[in-house]
């Protein structure tokens, strides 16, 4: 990993066209600003991250007789309504 | 083309059902085509099967089916999947499920990384959707449905057996 050190005001070159900027630094937290073309993704890593750990749970914890499961809920869901509109009319 | 799914065995597709994920998915970056695959006893969920690894598939589902109002910025989604020049109109929108409480009721959709999935470029992406109202586990079933009839009426968690 490169480590190194900027000031407030100072940036940073990722690529030919990712700019970091240090905007703020104040009690632990740093503000940064980022300049990229529109179809870079830029998150914050724990969002990143949720979204790992959930494909690895769909991928793992999700059976067929959940799905199968799932799906009859839905199937007898969608009669209750059907019925309950069919009563209110 | 023979293929082999971790769900429904092996089974016989077209090459023109291949979806290619360039940048893979969250969790399984190598991971890059993939094949969807519909069938009656599991809708409105879609199975999702990985041709590269058959051990590996998700199910996923349109979101509208169960949140009308779901909303994501298409335009954006064009230009984070790389598809300038495309429109709307190519691309289908789903969101991953998963039932990590190990109870079907309790099935949720994973709304801030939506796939979108190119038609006409046999295509898809994993979006991170950075700024959003929505929750990773979203519960499909909002209201809960009436337990089968039982001695006495239960509050949602009791009815859950451990």
């Amino acid at each position: 990993m490169l480590v190194l050190t900027r000031k407030v005001g100072e940036k940073l070159l990722v690529g030919e066209d990712i700019l970091v900027s240090v905007i703020e630094v104040n009690r632990g937290s740093v503000r940064l600003g980022v300049e990229a073309p529109q179809s870079v993704s830029i998150l914050r890593f724990e969002v990143y991250e949720r979204i790992q750990e959930e494909n690895l749970n769909a991928s793992q914890s999700v059976s067929p007789t959940d799905i199968q499961q799932a799906a009859a809920f839905w199937r007898q869901k969608g009669a209750l309504q059907e019925k309950g509109q069919a009563n209110e009319d | 083309m023979k293929i082999d799914t971790k769900q429904f065995g092996g089974m016989e597709i077209e090459e023109s059902e291949i979806y290619t994920m360039p940048g893979g998915m969250p969790g399984f970056r190598g991971m890059k085509r993939f094949v969807i695959i519909e069938r009656q006893e599991i809708w409105p969920f879609v199975c999702y099967q990985c041709l590269d690894d058959p051990g590996l598939s998700f199910y996923i589902m349109d979101p509208a089916l169960f949140m009308p109002d779901y909303k994501l910025d298409m335009k954006q989604a064009i230009l984070e999947a790389g598809w300038e020049g495309d429109r709307p109109e190519d691309i289908k929108l789903y969101v991953v499920v998963n039932t990590s409480a190990g109870v079907p009721e309790k099935i949720t959709a994973n709304l801030i990384g939506p796939l979108v999935v190119n038609m006409r470029r046999h295509e898809a992406d994993q979006l991170v959707l950075h700024k959003s109202p929505y929750s990773h586990q979203h519960l499909i079933f909002s209201q809960p449905l009436s337990p089968p009839a039982k001695n006495k009426p239960m509050s949602r968690e009791q009815a859950v057996p451990a």
